[in-house]
C-alpha cells in the first residue's frame, strides 16, 4: 500500500492531463510488476523497478510536459494566425508598452543603480569624496550643513595615498569634466573632453589598455606629458589605427604624447559621461597657466579632486574611515597651524572624510535625474497596466466568441485547468512576441529618452546596455503583462460547462452579462489609471510653462552675453582693467549698442561664488550667517541688466582703483544681515584670498534671479570689478543692443577685434539661448508626460468603445423592440449614455483619488503650481469625460439608427 | 489523423515497434504488452510504466493503435483495464518499418558486412 502511495506521488511529475488519462493504468501496471518482482524474490529487481520509476519521472515526465506545451503553442500560433488584426494590434501595443518600460528602466538603472561599466569588481570600489556633486571649491571654509568634505586637494590626496595603510590602492580624478582646445601635429584646433587623473587611476579601476600603456605611479612623481585615449574617441577620431601611439597633441601650449587606449566598455569613474582622453594630474599647472592646484599654499585650499580606492582585505569601512580621518585631521592641523582664533579653529577642523561605496561611480546627474526618472518609470508602468487592461478587454470579447469552442473541448474531455493553461499559453505567446519587439523598440526609445533627458547637459551620454537587471526586468514585465491581460479572460472563457455546448452560447444571457460586467470594470480601471497620468502631464506642463515665464527681475529680451578670454593675450591684472575700460567705451561709442557692462559670473552661467564675510553691526548666529554669495561687476551693471535700485546708487565708473571701496547688496542680503536697519553707509568685510577687504554699502538692488530659476533668491553682494583685489580673467559682457540680437554679435565681435585681435570669444549667447537649457529637462518631461497621458486616454477610449459596441451588438433585438415600440433615437442614445455614466463616474472617482495620491510624489518637480491644483484636476477630468463620451456616442448613434425589422429578423 | 504517410513516422522508436508487435496477435492491456515484450526478448527489454504509457499516448495520437471501448474479456480480468488494438494504419507502419529493416539487413549482407542465416 505504501508502495502505491509513493508511486502515486511520482505520478505528479507528469502533466495533469496525462496523469488523469493514464495514471491509474500506470499504477496497476507498476503494482503487478512489483508483485512479479517480489514473487521472483529479488530485492535487486524490486530496487531496479523503483529506479526505473524514478527515472521515468525525471525523463519521461518532462517529455510529456514539453509535448503539452508544444501542443498548446502550436494551437496558440494557429489561433493568432487566424486573427491577424488582433495579433498585430496586441503585439504592437505590448511592444510599445513593454519597450517604453524597458527603455526607462534601462535609463533608471544606468543612472541610479548600475555598477560602473568596464571596471573590475566595482562593488569593492570606495570613494572618499561625495559622488553626487561635481565641481570645485576654492576658499576658506564657510557655512556648511554637515562636516562632510565633498572634495579633496591634491596634497590631501597625496598624504592619504602615501600614508593610509587601510587602502590597497588609491587614486584621484578631477571632479570637473573639462573641455580643452587641442590639435594633433599641425592640424586644426578642435575640442576634446577629458579629465586629469592620478597615476594610479587605471590600476585602481582594474582597467588594462587595449593598446599601449596606462599611467603608472611614476606619472605622479614628476612631469608626465602623456594622454590615454578612450576607445570610442580612438575609433571616432583615428579610425582605430594603432599608429596613434606615440603621436603628439597640443593643448594650449603643452605637448602631450599618446601612450595608450582604454578598453571599449570603459568610460571612466563618472557614470553618464564619455571622456575623449585622460591626462595625468601633474600636468595641471601646464594646462592651466598661472594656477597651481597641486600644492596647498595657504591660506586657501583648492578642493577639486574625487578620490577613489580599494580597501585592503579584512579592513572595514569604519576602520578605513577612522584612519583616513586621523591623517586628514593631522593634515588640517599642519595646514592651518596655530594662528587661528579658537572659534575659527574649531570650525576648520570640523571637517570629515566619509567613505562610501563607489560601485556606481561618481555622477553629476544622479540627484538631478532621480526624481524625474522614478516618476517616468511609474508613469510608464501605469501605461502598461492600461494597455494590459485594453488587451484583457479584447480577449474577453474574443473569449465570449470562443465559448462554443471551449464547451466543445470540455465535452470532449478536456479539463478546465487544461483550457486555462491553453489560454495562458496564448497570452504568454503574445506577450513574448510583444516583449521581444519591445526589446528592439527599447533600444531606440532609450536613445531618444537619453537625448531628451540630457537636455541642458551635453556631456551626458548613456547607451543602452542589457545588463542582468534590465534583462530580468524585461522578462518580469513580459510575464506580468501576460498574466495581467490573460488570466481574467482565460478564467471567464472557460467558465462554461460541457452541457452548454448545444445551446447558443454566444447569445446566452449569463455569458454576455459576465463579459459585460468585467468589461465595464476594466474600462473603469483604465479611466481611473488615465486620470493621474493626465493630471501629472498637466502639472508638469504648467511647471515647464511657469519656468519659462519666471520673473527674473529684469527684461530678458535683447540681452547678449559674451564671455571673452584674456589669458591667451598674456594680460596681467592692470592691463586687464585697461582692456575692460577700452572695451566698454568701444561699446558705448557704437550706435548699435544701447548699454554694456560685465561681471565675473554673468547670468545663468552655471557658476557661483561665495565669500566669508563680517557685516558691521551684525552678530553671526550660525555658520550660514558668515557667508554670502558674491559677484564682481563692472560699472553700469545694474542699469544694463535692468535691475532697479531700491536704495542708494549702483556701481559706477567712478568706483575705480583710487576711489573708496564700495559695494552693492541685494534685498535678500539687506533682509538677512541688516534686518530693518538702513544698510547704506555700513561696512562689509570680505575674507578674500590672502586679504580682508572692507567696503561700504552704497546701494541696495532689487532682488533678481541671476543664477537659479527655482528656489529662493540668495543674499548676494556685488563688488566693483575696477577696484582691487578684483581680477576677472574671463569676464562675461552683458550687452543690450538697440535692436535684434543676431547682428549685434557681429558688432561686438568687431569691437573686441579692434581692441585686441588676440582676444578669443569663449562663449556667446542671447539671453533666450542661455535660459533654454535650464528648462529643457522640464519641458522634455512635460512633453513625455503629455504623450503618456494622450496614449493612456486613447487606450481607455478604445476600451470603452469596444465594450459598448459589444454590449449594443448583444442587445440589438432589445433596442430594436424599443424603437419598434416608438422610442426615439434620442431616447436610445440617452439610455446608453445613462448606462455608461456609471462606468465613467466610477473611473473618475477612483482616478481622482489616485491622482491626489500620485501628485504628492511629484511635488518636488513642480514649480508655480500646487500638486493638488484644482484647475489642472478639473481640466484633466473634463478631458477624460469628453473622450469617454465621444467613445460612447459612436456606438450609441449606431444603435439609435437600428432598423427594427432588420434587427429582429436576424 | 487522416491518412498520413507511414514513412513519415520511420524509423520507429524501439518501444513503439515492440508494442506494435505485441498487439499483432491480439488486443492487450498495458501490463500484458509489457509481459509479451519481456517474454519475446527473453527479459532483455522491460518496458516501464512511464515509457509504455508515454508511447501509447503518442501512438494513439498518431493513429497507430486504438483503444477498445469495452474489455474484450469481461469475465477474466477487471474492467478497469484499458485494452489497445493495432489499427490498419498501425499495420501499414509496422510493415513499412519491417521493410526498412529488411533492406538494411540485405544491404549489410550484400556488402559483406555480415554473413548469416
Amino acid at each position: 500500500m505504501r508502495a502505491k502511495a509513493v508511486y502515486r506521488a511520482l505520478l505528479y511529475f507528469y502533466p495533469a492531463a496525462f496523469r488523469h488519462e493514464y495514471g491509474d493504468q500506470m499504477l496497476y501496471m507498476f503494482a503487478e510488476q512489483l508483485g512479479d518482482a517480489r514473487r521472483s524474490g529479488g530485492q535487486l529487481s524490486q530496487a531496479r523497478l523503483w529506479l526505473r520509476a524514478a527515472l521515468d519521472a525525471l525523463v519521461i515526465a518532462p517529455q510529456e510536459h514539453w509535448h503539452v506545451i508544444a501542443q498548446d503553442l502550436s494551437y496558440a500560433l494557429r489561433t493568432m494566425a487566424a486573427s491577424v488584426r488582433f495579433t498585430v494590434f496586441a503585439v504592437l501595443s505590448l511592444a510599445l508598452g513593454i519597450g517604453a518600460n524597458i527603455a526607462i528602466f534601462g535609463l533608471w538603472n544606468g543612472v541610479l543603480h548600475a555598477p560602473l561599466p568596464g571596471v573590475q569588481k566595482p562593488e569593492q570600489l570606495v570613494m572618499l569624496s561625495d559622488p553626487d556633486t561635481p565641481g570645485m571649491w576654492t576658499g576658506r571654509w564657510i557655512g556648511r550643513t554637515d562636516g562632510d568634505r565633498q572634495r579633496l586637494t591634491y596634497s590631501e590626496f597625496e598624504q592619504l595615498r602615501d600614508n593610509a595603510s587601510v587602502f590597497s590602492s588609491l587614486m584621484a580624478s578631477q571632479s570637473n569634466f573639462d573641455t580643452w582646445r587641442a590639435r594633433y601635429g599641425n592640424g586644426e584646433w578642435e575640442q576634446v573632453k577629458g579629465r586629469l587623473v592620478s597615476g594610479g587611476y587605471f590600476q585602481v579601476l582594474g582597467v588594462t589598455p587595449v593598446i599601449g600603456r596606462a599611467f603608472t605611479a611614476a606619472d605622479d612623481q614628476g612631469d608626465a606629458p602623456y594622454a590615454v585615449l578612450s576607445y570610442n574617441y580612438w575609433q571616432r577620431r583615428f579610425g582605430g589605427r594603432p599608429e596613434v601611439l606615440g603621436q603628439t597633441l597640443t593643448i594650449r601650449t603643452t605637448l602631450l604624447t599618446i601612450i595608450g587606449v582604454a578598453p571599449r566598455r570603459f568610460f571612466g569613474e563618472t557614470s553618464g559621461q564619455q571622456p575623449d582622453l585622460w591626462i595625468p594630474l601633474r600636468m595641471q599647472p601646464a594646462l592651466m597657466p598661472g594656477q597651481d592646484w597641486l600644492h596647498d599654499k595657504g591660506p586657501e585650499k583648492t578642493m577639486w579632486l574625487n578620490v577613489f580606492g580599494r580597501l585592503n582585505p579584512g579592513v572595514t569601512q569604519a576602520q578605513a574611515e577612522a584612519q583616513s580621518n586621523a591623517l586628514f585631521q593631522a593634515g588640517l592641523e599642519t595646514f592651518y597651524g596655530n594662528n587661528l582664533s579658537p572659534e575659527r579653529r574649531r570650525d576648520v577642523l570640523d571637517q570629515h572624510l566619509r567613505i562610501r561605496s563607489a560601485a556606481r561611480g561618481a555622477s553629476d546627474v544622479r540627484t538631478q535625474f532621480a526624481a524625474s526618472l522614478t516618476t517616468m518609470l511609474a508613469a510608464v508602468g501605469v501605461l502598461l497596466l492600461i494597455a494590459c487592461a485594453n488587451l484583457a478587454n479584447l480577449l474577453l470579447a474574443r473569449g465570449a466568441a470562443r465559448r462554443p469552442e471551449m464547451a466543445l473541448r470540455l465535452s470532449l474531455g478536456a479539463s478546465h485547468g487544461r483550457l486555462i493553461r491553453q489560454m495562458i499559453t496564448e497570452s504568454l505567446t503574445l506577450a513574448v512576441l510583444g516583449g521581444l519587439a519591445g526589446l528592439v523598440a527599447a533600444v531606440f526609445l532609450h536613445a531618444a529618452l537619453a537625448r531628451l533627458m540630457a537636455g541642458n547637459n551635453p556631456d551626458f551620454h548613456m547607451s543602452f546596455s542589457l545588463d542582468p537587471l534590465v534583462v530580468a526586468f524585461a522578462f518580469a514585465s513580459t510575464l506580468a503583462s501576460a498574466l495581467l491581460f490573460g488570466l481574467l479572460p482565460a478564467w471567464q472563457a472557460t467558465k462554461t460547462d460541457a452541457g452548454e455546448s448545444l445551446k447558443d452560447l454566444g447569445r446566452s444571457a449569463s455569458a454576455s452579462r459576465g463579459r459585460m460586467r468585467w468589461g465595464r470594470f476594466l474600462v473603469s480601471m483604465q479611466l481611473a489609471l488615465s486620470l493621474p497620468l493626465l493630471v501629472g502631464a498637466g502639472l508638469l506642463t504648467r511647471t515647464a510653462y511657469n519656468l519659462q515665464r519666471v520673473d527674473l527681475g529684469y527684461p530678458t529680451a535683447n540681452l547678449l552675453l559674451v564671455r571673452i578670454g584674456t589669458r591667451e593675450g598674456g594680460y596681467d591684472a592692470l592691463r586687464r582693467q585697461r582692456l575692460f575700460e577700452e572695451l566698454l567705451s568701444e561699446f558705448q561709442r557704437n550706435p548699435a549698442i544701447r548699454t554694456a557692462s560685465f561681471s565675473l559670473l554673468g547670468v545663468f552661467s552655471g557658476g557661483n561664488s561665495a565669500l566669508e564675510i563680517q557685516v558691521e553691526g551684525d552678530v553671526a548666529k550660525s555658520d550660514n550667517d558668515r557667508g554670502s554669495a558674491v559677484d564682481t561687476v563692472g560699472p553700469g551693471y545694474f542699469s544694463t541688466l535692468g535691475v532697479p535700485m531700491v536704495l542708494g546708487r549702483e556701481i559706477l565708473e567712478s568706483d575705480h582703483a583710487g576711489a573708496p571701496r564700495v559695494c552693492v547688496i541685494n534685498e535678500a542680503f539687506a533682509k538677512q544681515f541688516f534686518q530693518d536697519r538702513n544698510p547704506i553707509g555700513r561696512h562689509i568685510t570680505a575674507m578674500e584670498e590672502r586679504s580682508k577687504t572692507t567696503c561700504q554699502v552704497v546701494g541696495v538692488a532689487k532682488d533678481a534671479r541671476t543664477q537659479n530659476l527655482r528656489g529662493r533668491i540668495e543674499p548676494r553682494f556685488y563688488m566693483p570689478a575696477m577696484q582691487p583685489p578684483s581680477d576677472i580673467v574671463n569676464p562675461i559682457f552683458l550687452i543690450r543692443p538697440v535692436t535684434a540680437s543676431a547682428p549685434a554679435l557681429a558688432v561686438v565681435r568687431e569691437a573686441i577685434q579692434r581692441a585686441d585681435t588676440s582676444i578669443p570669444i569663449l562663449e556667446s549667447a542671447t539671453m533666450e539661448e542661455q535660459l533654454a537649457p535650464l528648462t529643457a529637462q522640464d519641458r522634455a518631461i512635460a512633453q513625455l508626460a503629455a504623450a503618456f497621458g494622450a496614449v493612456a486616454i486613447l487606450l481607455a477610449a478604445v476600451g470603452l468603445y469596444g465594450v459598448l459596441s459589444y454590449g449594443i451588438a448583444r442587445r440589438r433585438s432589445e433596442i430594436a423592440i424599443r424603437i419598434a415600440l416608438g422610442a426615439r433615437p434620442r431616447a436610445v442614445i440617452a439610455m446608453i449614455l445613462r448606462e455608461t455614466s456609471g462606468v465613467i463616474l466610477t473611473g473618475l472617482a477612483l482616478g481622482a483619488g489616485l491622482a491626489y495620491v500620485a501628485s504628492r510624489w511629484i511635488t518636488s518637480q513642480l514649480y508655480g503650481v500646487a500638486p493638488q491644483d484644482p484647475l489642472t484636476l478639473m481640466l484633466s477630468a473634463a478631458m477624460l469625460v469628453a473622450v469617454a463620451l465621444g467613445a460612447t456616442y459612436l456606438p450609441a448613434q449606431q444603435a439609435a439608427r437600428l432598423e427594427p425589422m432588420a434587427a429582429l429578423r436576424e | 489523423m487522416s491518412d498520413p504517410k507511414p514513412d513519415a513516422l520511420l524509423p520507429l522508436p524501439t518501444a513503439v515497434f515492440h508494442i506494435l508487435i505485441a498487439l499483432a496477435d491480439r488486443d492487450r492491456h498495458g501490463y500484458s504488452i509489457m509481459q509479451d515484450v519481456s517474454t519475446r526478448t527473453g527479459g532483455k527489454t522491460q518496458l516501464s510504466a512511464g515509457t509504455l504509457y508515454s508511447s501509447i499516448r503518442r501512438m494513439l495520437e498518431q493513429g497507430l493503435i486504438e483503444e477498445l471501448a469495452d474489455s474484450p474479456d469481461p469475465s477474466s480480468s477487471d474492467e478497469r483495464r484499458r485494452y489497445y488494438r493495432l489499427s490498419r494504419f498501425g499495420k501499414r507502419v509496422a510493415a513499412a518499418e519491417v521493410e526498412r529493416l529488411n533492406m538494411l539487413v540485405r544491404q549489410a549482407r550484400a556488402t559483406g558486412l555480415v554473413t548469416g542465416a
